[in-house]
């Protein structure tokens, strides 16, 4: 498991945990927790930013949507992450949409104190943080490679995996659409992936609930792509 | 004249402040300019060529994920605070670029934050849609679809309507197998949408590249024309080029 999971063990957003005590004594004012239901959307493409998030052991999803109707998982986010880049970038408007896949903490702040106090002082979250869209821009570069290249059931181990690191227990729930979102399969592609892995012996899934049983195995399975994320989403910390 | 975008919006003065640091270079085909992994010696502004940034595959497979023209730069993980470049970019079609060095560019962009780094960040804003819109289009649209996506987005940024590509070329970007392309390519010529022959193609029906594409290239077109808005720094020069194309402005 990476590094930063040790560093669960607080459940805190790790962008906002390592800052010095200075900087986090200036932000306390304007970080609100709140805790993140499933499928709540917390960014609409095209829509105007009114918060940012840190997740703690919430995950997100960061998915494109075709007027044809398909979504597709693009990125995800937990708590290496900060969800509203566009506002770090200058735009008042995201041009992505973001909802949590699963449920947890997170902390938010509204889009004008960031701007105000993170944006426009350039201090060390701001730092952090362009470190951190160079992490998610070569994540999404993987996923598009990954998409186009190797097997669903490979796909969904990578996903499988990346969550796991996210979320820090076991056990997680997960809706079918959502796991069609990721992989970019019709629902019934979903559960044919899904048996062939239980019956590995990889997971549990029952009831939208998956149960990571072989954390190895499943490393083994999965494509490169998992490794490869796994370090550039660690890399805005060095 | 300043041929690539971000700088031709640039106040005079910020220009004039940086010009001694910047090179003008020709940009050979099958440049690499970054290396996954390894330190970034130069960022560049494309001119005349136009780059793809690609991802590999430890099977040896590639596939593109963005491409950059005049509207770009080459090199954001350091306009980012990253020394080591996260992407391969070479030059799919050779030209000119200017270059900057490293530590001239943390100095003069940088430290200073002018516009080019606000312009810099709106175009990382930009590129990672880019990016996110392939990933989605990868994974749900057809051969002949992303072909005239993959056509339409060169086409812009290299303003000619023939251009070298060969069908090995394309099947490295797209993902695909060579032989796979050969038959949509001879798709697309027989529905009159392009014409080749070895080693270049010529747009032939702009307007029904557009028709035939998937949405990904007008989302994408979209997103761009927002990278300059509100920046009308009555510096830019009198380069008529548009690089955001109509239909009506292109056809045959």
């Amino acid at each position: 498991m990476s590094a930063y999971i040790e560093k669960r063990a607080m459940k805190e957003n790790q962008l906002l945990a390592r800052l010095p005590d200075a900087e986090k004594e200036r932000l306390r004012p304007y970080l609100e927790p709140v805790l993140l239901e499933m499928k709540q959307g917390l960014l609409e493409e095209d829509e105007a930013i009114e918060y940012v998030w840190f997740p703690h052991d919430a995950v997100t999803s960061t998915v494109v949507s075709t007027p044809a109707g398909h979504t597709i998982e693009v990125g995800l986010m937990g708590v290496e992450g900060m969800v509203g880049l566009s506002l770090l970038l200058g735009e008042e408007k995201s041009n992505t949409t973001v909802f949590t896949q699963i449920p947890g903490h997170a902390t938010r702040m509204r889009a004008g104190a960031f701007v105000k106090h993170v944006k426009s002082e350039r201090g060390p979250l701001y730092d952090v943080l362009q470190r951190y869209v160079n992490s998610f821009m070569a994540m999404i570069a993987q996923a598009a490679a990954c998409n186009s290249l190797h097997p669903v059931d490979e796909r969904m181990c990578r996903w499988i995996l990346l969550v796991h690191d996210r979320v820090g227990r076991n056990e997680f729930p997960i809706t079918h659409e959502f796991l069609s979102y990721m992989l970019g399969v019709r629902r019934a592609g979903v559960s044919k992936v899904a048996n062939e892995l239980k019956m590995e012996g990889l997971i549990g899934y029952t009831r939208g609930e998956m149960t990571i049983l072989d954390r190895e195995g499943l490393e083994a399975r999965s494509c490169e792509c998992y490794e490869f994320i796994r370090k550039t989403s660690e890399s805005h910390f060095r | 004249m300043q041929g690539n975008q971000l700088l031709a919006n640039l106040p005079d003065k910020e220009l004039k402040r940086i010009q001694p640091f910047m090179e003008t270079v020709e940009v050979g085909f099958g440049q690499h300019l970054l290396e996954y992994d390894r330190p970034i010696d130069y960022v560049w502004f494309p001119d005349t060529c136009v780059t793809s940034t690609v991802v590999n595959s430890t099977d040896g497979s590639t596939i593109e994920v963005g491409l950059m023209g005049t509207e770009g730069m080459v090199g954001l993980s350091l306009a980012l605070g990253v020394e080591v470049s996260s992407a391969t970019v070479f030059a799919q079609i050779a030209g000119r670029a200017t270059r900057m060095r490293a530590e001239h560019f943390r100095k003069q962009v940088l430290e200073e934050g002018g516009t080019l780094y606000k312009l810099l960040q709106r175009y990382t804003n930009f590129f990672m849609a880019m990016i996110a819109q392939t990933a989605a289009c990868n994974t749900t649209h057809l051969i002949e679809e992303r072909m005239c996506r993959w056509i339409l987005m060169t086409h812009d940024r290299v303003r000619q309507d023939k251009f070298p590509l060969t069908h090995e070329f394309l099947a490295l970007m797209l993902g695909l197998r060579r032989p796979s392309v050969s038959k949509a390519a001879g798709v697309l010529k027989r529905e009159g949408l392009i014409d080749y022959t070895r080693g270049s193609v010529t747009v032939s029906d702009r307007g029904g590249l557009e028709a035939r594409s998937c949405e990904c290239y007008k989302i994408i077109q979209g997103q761009r024309s927002r990278i300059f808005e509100g920046v009308r720094a009555g510096q830019r020069c009198g380069n008529t080029h548009s690089d955001i194309h109509t239909p009506q402005s292109r056809n045959q």
